[in-house]
């Protein structure tokens, strides 16, 4: 088990690496000049042209990524010009809401949809297998930005349950319950095609494993229905659903884009959007790296959860 | 079933948890704390490495510059410096500094201090010029030597006579930071800002807020909020929706659309302030049917710019006439008259051009400080050359892609592109946009090409005339030939505007596009 | 569409009529086909001009004059624009699906077959491509090549090859080992002759579900780019576009971004519902009647239980079953597979039920307690008593009280039947501490107890292994030590010996047997091996298609077998363990249960057959006490 995680662990790297020379290749083809971005409407070329110095733009393609990856070996991940501030600094300071946004959608497309999905299956054809196959379907089928918009229509400004963005109240926010009043509409939203993903799958998962001789074992030696769709079925469901659940996690840290956007949460979407758009490469690298390192490391951790619920996998 | 009651109790928890949530748990903004919606996360708090009007909006309350412009005109009076004098040849300036004024840091306000300013941005051996770029350096670029004569006097020498320095002393580029705080915070202190302001920096959390405290020993009387919370809250929507929900006491740039909805919400109240901007379509002179002076006319002619600011802009902006705003009323020709819709004249000397049905490359920026409503803007602007034979076709690009483009001149990209600027002096815009010495290609704005020596000239002589009353009658000249030459397509001044909760008490919105929060008060609930 | 149904010799008759049967299909279809028509129609319909300002009407609301969906911010009418932004819409989903189709589904087929290095490295890109966040990788090429509906279109079609690749690769590569695959290439075929003949019209159906699949998702991940401002250019619209549009009014006229939400909705719900329905007729494992979820007892028709009355049960009967029919319902067609079974058994008595697959034997035992899987098993009718007590239409609580306590189960195929994720030690446990109330320790040493009992060496260790880890005679072992587990009255052996080989097989029936004398404990041993029955059981009933052809002491019937079809299955058995080969020599195949022909079931594969035997049905004749046969020449020698 150990073994495999570290070899799992090691085979990252290639990944990550390919990733940032990736994202070098595609920022190179993007039109416009940072050194312009930088400077907005009063570039004129002589600046322009020092400013590319200073920041080593007037380089080569291959010296600017060698002198980025020199440097991230050392730990710095370079200085974004679009904010004026080391790109780790504002990473960092970016990644903790996103992952508290992702994790926290990710906890609940988890729950809601396994329950759905288990009871689906459970109530095949019943009234409540219809009306949740019925509710996947608009939830795989609504677009999450759309959504969100109505979800601040209805809840913030009609209703005023629950503030229009941001992470913390503005002014003595903090703790906990500040935190979960302000998560509880964008980790929704973002949860709702998850969801509607990980259901689908639980219910037709639920439904082969039900068929098996083993639940049929089950019944036989008289444990309750419960024991049997949870400890019985259900685990082995999970089995075919963890590794799902972390490709969810791609889904998820792309939909934050949107959601991010809808409800201004101070993740590293956003950040990575307006980076983009500006050019400044090293943050667009720092950023896309990192997002990228940790959906490797979730989807190696549904990998070895998964090594963990089912023992015939080999380690 | 037993195994429903896991589910249901599975199920009781996250209600309970979403209405542990739905609770309202976090404190009220309390009397004295006023939250301002800004438009964007500022770029950095060093008002010597920014551009924008957005970060010049928490700029102006951290920090206070030699000269400012008095509250409600675009005048000159006097802030850290008391009193001024212009030599007779217009090139030196000597300001004799306010004493006893001290940096939040404590460190004392002097004449160093305001050397130190002036060569970290203009001198590339200075040792901490590597703390910029400096992009707005060159409005000071006429300075020569800056000196320090004595503690309290400064002494500015420069290389011509150069009439907007002044104004542009008053800008926010002209704001002094504390040399020991910039010593300190080396790259940084765009984050860790120390000035003499109203306010004192207090806390930036990334895109949730910068929070500025109430500066007791502030020398023009300290203000009466204890703190002031800027949020950047780039979609207007949102803002909109945080001002409903009451998560603001202040919002500028409302959307047009917004206002109505505001009035019938109740509680709020709007102010409105014309400034000196000018909303224009860069018309490519060089190359394509714009080469012609008449088809440069005939788009003046077909686009209906009244019903462009009341339905468009709602009202928030009043029709354009020439080059400089009407804000600047002492350089402003007040018998110009706007080019008027006419489709028929514009068909017609479409004809005489032989530049029927030309087809037009449009560029358009997705948002940008004071471009209004970009898209919208462009979209019925189509529609109208639609209507006397224009096929135009629009391409958008993110702000600032756009500026990146569009400063590098129009050949080989489009025939027209939109453009705002905002100023504070009528000599900004046309002079690094519509000089011969200002094309791209010689480092200026003059995306357009348009190249008329006579507006060359006259430009020249405005800058270096110490005369004031001088100075507006060139420029109501270069206002007439260049409405005559039209190089541009003169859409629109915008009428800045802000709203507040009926709390908000003593805001005045200011012709400079400044915010000025250091007399705000916040009345009880 | 053409295609998979040719590739489909299984898609039985009408692949059309099975997706019309699909309601929500239709429904999907319907709906799609409306907004398809009318964005196909756009040109022709009486719309105004979509493009068209016309600002005194702007934010015209929704039913005003002129504008039935209201006008936008520039008062272009709503209507107008939401056809042909739907049109465009649906056509840069449908171009971006269809390319990523053709790009990534060759990458899986090149990479699939080729192997070895190209495999690697292609299947290494596509890994890293699916690393990135699927939207910031939309997003970066997006701004690497500007925003526009077409970039917007490339980076869709690139983020999804992906998904064609891998999926097409997995079943390439299933597919190149294939006998035909083989049999091609040694026919000199050339590797291109080959994918093309062989290969890609057996991919179609993994194609057409990735593409019904990601086509909604790509239309929704278009309208993102476009609502994010990336898409379609003003004044062009598509749906994404008019909502981005529409969003910063959303608070001053909510019908700009709401009616393009809504229609994003419908199609993509439209688009969904028909993928769902193909899905399920491609899917040759849904094709095949579909997933059923078995309930947890089978059902009992409401009929059934009036049955009841008459048939006294044997007054020294533990169990006592009486004209048992279990009969399932499928595709309605009624396929009886127990019917009119009745017998009883004593304490410590063995009984054995013999008979081909299919005869009704497994599904007689699995009956008693309700095992049989509903759908599609109903029991319609007779009677189950236990010491007395009616089980069927017994609560399950009180069902389940019984099961693996006083009747336990040894089911055949121990993998299968074994939870893989579970240890065995856990699993016995879990048979005791459901009827005895015990703590998990005592639960643990008496489940070892009866490891030891099996004769399951290292019992303490192996407690704690998975099934996968064991052999096949050990799980059988661990089966048998949960029937244990409870000390029952009776166990329910269902051919628990099938699976082992021939020495291991002598094994168990020796240690079931030890285990019965010692215990008293009735044992129902079902199996298709007259060998077994004859080391093992007391008594024998032989079945036949649904219904007990003969039983009898199992020294009469060996001696003196009164059905054809007995004195069959004894003759073809006489090698212990080979049990297939033996019954392989029954020439003919057991009748359909759902088209029984009148008359003896057994007539058409009878070697004695006479015209009377097809005549009328054939009771079960008694020959004697605990002695019948259902032949009418029984009494014949």
């Amino acid at each position: 088990m150990l073994s495999y995680a570290l070899r799992r662990l090691a085979m990252i790297v290639p990944v990550l690496l390919g990733i940032s020379v990736i994202v070098f290749l595609i920022m190179a083809m993007i039109p416009g000049d940072p050194a312009l971005a930088i400077l907005g409407s009063f570039a004129t070329p002589e600046n322009t042209a020092q400013l590319r110095q200073d920041l080593g733009l007037d380089r080569s393609l291959i010296e600017q990524y060698a002198v980025w990856l020199g440097n991230l070996l050392q730990g710095d991940f370079g200085r974004s010009y679009s904010l004026n501030r080391p790109v780790l600094d504002e990473v960092t300071e970016r990644l903790g809401p996103t992952l508290l946004l992702a994790g926290a959608s990710l906890i609940l497309c988890t729950i809601l949809g396994l329950a759905a999905g288990v009871v689906s299956a459970v109530r095949q054809y019943g009234w409540q297998d219809k009306a949740l196959t019925l509710a996947v379907l608009v939830g795989l089928s609504t677009p999450s930005f759309w959504l969100g918009l109505i979800l601040v229509l209805i809840f913030s400004v009609g209703l005023r349950w629950f503030p229009v963005s941001g992470m913390y109240a503005i002014y003595g926010g903090g703790g906990l319950t500040d935190l979960l009043h302000h998560l509880a509409l964008p980790a929704f939203t973002l949860a709702v095609v998850a969801t509607g993903v990980i259901a689908r799958l639980t219910r037709s998962t639920m439904l082969e494993v039900l068929r098996q001789d083993f639940v049929r074992t089950a019944r036989a030696k008289g444990v309750t229905e419960r024991t049997v769709i949870l400890r019985h079925a259900l685990r082995n469901a999970l089995v075919n659903i963890v590794p799902i659940i972390g490709i969810q996690t791609g889904f998820v840290l792309g939909g934050a884009v949107y959601i991010e956007t809808v409800f201004q949460w101070p993740g590293i979407g956003r950040m990575l959007v307006t980076a983009i758009s500006t050019r400044d490469i090293l943050l667009v690298q720092g950023g896309v790296l990192v997002v990228a390192a940790c959906y490797v490391l979730i989807n190696l951790a549904a990998d070895l959860i998964q090594h963990m619920l089912d023992p015939r996998i080999g380690t | 079933m037993t195994w429903k009651n896991g589910w249901r109790a599975a199920c009781g928890t996250l209600l309970m948890l979403m209405a542990l949530g739905a609770s309202p748990a976090s404190a009220q903004v309390p009397d004295d704390v006023l939250v301002v919606g800004q438009i964007a996360e500022p770029k950095s708090l060093d008002p010597h490495a920014v551009t924008a009007t957005n970060d010049f909006r928490i700029l102006m309350n951290l920090y206070d510059g030699l000269v400012r412009v008095r509250s409600g005109t675009l005048e000159i009076e006097p802030a850290l410096a008391e009193t001024w004098e212009v030599s007779s040849d217009g090139k030196t300036y000597t300001f004799k500094l306010r004493q006893g004024v001290k940096f939040h840091d404590g460190a004392p306000f002097d004449a160093e201090a305001v050397k130190f300013n002036f060569d970290r941005m203009l001198d590339g051996k200075h040792p901490q010029h590597d703390t910029g770029p400096f992009p707005l350096a060159f409005f000071f670029s006429a300075i020569e030597r800056t000196e320090a004569a004595d503690p309290r006097t400064v002494v500015f020498h420069l290389k011509e006579p150069y009439a907007p320095l002044l104004s542009n002393l008053a800008y926010p580029t002209g704001l002094i930071v504390s040399p020991e705080a910039v010593r300190k915070g080396g790259k940084d202190y765009g984050r860790k800002p120390v000035g003499t302001g109203a306010y004192r920096f207090a806390e930036w959390q990334s895109n949730t807020k910068v929070v500025v405290e109430r500066n007791s020993d502030y020398w023009d009387g300290a203000p009466k909020l204890q703190a002031v919370i800027f949020r950047p809250l780039t979609d207007a929507n949102t803002r909109l929706t945080e001002l409903l929900a009451g998560g603001l006491d202040l919002m500028v740039e409302v959307p047009p659309d917004a206002v109505d909805l505001l009035g019938k919400a109740g509680g709020f109240k709007f102010h409105e302030q014309a400034g000196p901007h000018l909303w224009f379509l860069i018309l490519n002179t060089r190359e394509g049917p714009f080469k012609d002076v008449r088809v440069r006319q005939a788009v003046n002619y077909a686009i209906d710019k009244e019903a462009l600011v009341k339905g468009v802009l709602q009202g928030t902006a009043t029709v354009a006439d020439s080059i400089v705003p009407a804000a600047f009323e002492w350089a402003h020709d007040d018998t110009l008259q706007p080019y008027p819709h006419d489709p028929d004249r514009a068909r017609a000397l479409l004809r005489e051009a032989g530049a029927e049905g030309a087809e037009l490359k449009f560029l358009v920026a997705e948002g940008g400080s004071g471009m209004l409503a970009p898209v919208p803007m462009a979209t019925a602007i189509q529609a109208d050359l639609a209507k006397v034979g224009f096929k135009v076709t629009i391409q958008t690009y993110e702000w600032n892609t756009y500026l990146g483009l569009v400063n590098q001149g129009l050949v080989g990209k489009g025939d027209m592109a939109e453009m705002a600027w905002m100023t504070n002096d009528p000599d900004t815009l046309p002079f690094l946009t519509l000089r011969t010495d200002a094309l791209p290609e010689r480092g200026g704005f003059n995306s357009g090409y348009y190249s008329n020596p006579e507006v060359d000239k006259l430009l020249l002589q405005a800058r270096q005339s110490t005369d004031r009353d001088a100075r507006a009658e060139l420029y109501r000249q270069v206002q007439r030939i260049v409405r005559e030459d039209a190089p541009w397509a003169f859409v629109a001044n915008w009428k800045q505007n802000a709203v507040t909760t009926e709390r908000v008490q003593g805001f005045e919105l200011q012709p400079s596009f400044l915010l000025n929060l250091a007399h705000v008060s916040k009345a009880a609930q | 569409m053409t295609a998979t149904t040719t590739t489909l010799p299984a898609a039985r008759p009408g692949t059309w009529a099975r997706f019309g049967r699909n309601q929500l299909a239709v429904a999907g279809g319907l709906i799609l086909a409306a907004v398809a028509l009318l964005a196909i129609a756009a040109p022709l319909l009486p719309l105004p001009d979509p493009n068209a300002t016309d600002l005194p009407n702007r934010l015209a609301p929704v039913f005003s004059a002129g504008h039935l969906l209201g006008a936008d911010h520039l008062g272009r009418d709503m209507l107008s624009r939401i056809v042909w932004g739907t049109r465009v819409s649906l056509a840069v989903g449908l171009i971006a699906a269809v390319t990523a189709a053709v790009i990534g589904s060759t990458i899986g087929i090149v990479a699939g077959f080729c192997g070895r290095w190209v495999d690697g490295v292609l299947m290494r890109a596509i890994d890293m491509l699916m690393a990135f966040p699927y939207l910031l990788l939309a997003l970066a090429i997006v701004a690497a090549l500007g925003p526009g509906l077409l970039n917007a279109l490339f980076a869709i079609s690139i983020v999804n090859i992906p998904f064609f690749a891998r999926a097409v690769r997995g079943v390439t590569v299933g597919l190149k080992r294939r006998d035909y695959v083989a049999a091609a290439r040694l026919s000199g075929q050339g590797n291109l002759t080959i994918l093309t003949g062989e290969i890609l019209p057996n991919l179609l159906p993994v194609i057409v579900i990735t593409f019904s699949t990601t086509l909604g998702w790509m239309i929704l991940e278009t309208a993102g780019l476009s609502f994010l401002g990336l898409g379609a250019q003003p004044p062009q619209a598509d749906l994404g576009s008019m909502l981005g549009e529409g969003r910063s009014l959303l608070l001053v006229a909510p019908h700009i971004a709401l009616i393009p939400g809504l229609v994003i909705l419908l199609v993509v719900i439209g688009i969904n519902l028909v993928g769902d329905g193909i899905r399920d007729l491609v899917d040759p494992r849904l094709a095949s009647g579909g997933l059923v979820r078995p309930g947890p007892a089978t059902a009992v028709a409401c009929d059934a239980i009036r049955q009841q009355a008459g048939n006294p049960a044997a007054p020294d009967a533990i169990l006592s079953v009486r004209n048992l029919r279990t009969h399932f319902l499928l595709n309605e067609e009624r396929y009886k597979a127990v019917d009119d079974v009745s017998f009883d058994l004593r304490p410590g008595e063995c009984l054995g039920i013999v008979g081909e697959s299919g005869s009704g034997k497994s599904v007689t035992a699995l009956s008693l307690l309700g095992l049989v899987p509903t759908p599609p098993g109903v029991i319609v009718g007779g009677s189950i008593r236990y010491r007395g007590q009616e089980l069927l239409g017994l609560p399950l609580p009180k069902l389940q009280e019984l099961r693996g306590n006083r009747i336990a189960f040894i089911f055949q195929d121990p993998l299968g039947t074994l939870n893989p994720l579970m240890t065995v030690g856990e699993q016995i446990v879990e048979t005791i501490t459901r009827h005895q109330g015990v703590t998990h320790a005592e639960a643990l040493t008496h489940a070892i107890g009866l490891m030891d009992r099996v004769r399951i060496p290292n019992a303490r260790d192996r407690a704690s292994a998975y099934p996968h880890e064991l052999s096949g005679g050990q799980r059988q072992r661990i089966g048998i030590a949960m029937a244990l587990a409870n000390d029952p009255d009776i166990i329910i052996a269902d051919e628990p010996t099938t699976a082992l080989d021939v020495t291991i097989q002598a094994e168990v029936l020796k240690l079931l047997q030890d285990l019965r004398r010692e215990r008293d404990t009735a044992l129902l041993f079902i199996t298709h091996d007259f060998g077994v029955v004859s080391e093992l059981c007391d008594r024998v009933m032989v079945m036949y298609a649904g219904r007990i052809v003969e039983t009898g002491t199992t020294a009469e019937v060996l001696r003196d077998p009164r059905h054809p079809y007995t004195r069959r299955l004894m003759a073809c058995v006489p090698v212990l363990g080979q049990p297939e080969r033996a019954l392989d020599a029954i020439p003919g195949l057991p009748p359909a249960v759902n088209h029984l022909p009148p008359g003896c079931h057994f007539a058409d594969r009878c070697d004695r057959v006479i015209d009377r035997c097809r005549i009328g049905s054939i009771p079960l004749e008694d020959l004697g006490p605990g002695r019948s046969s259902r032949c009418i020449r029984a009494f014949e020698p």
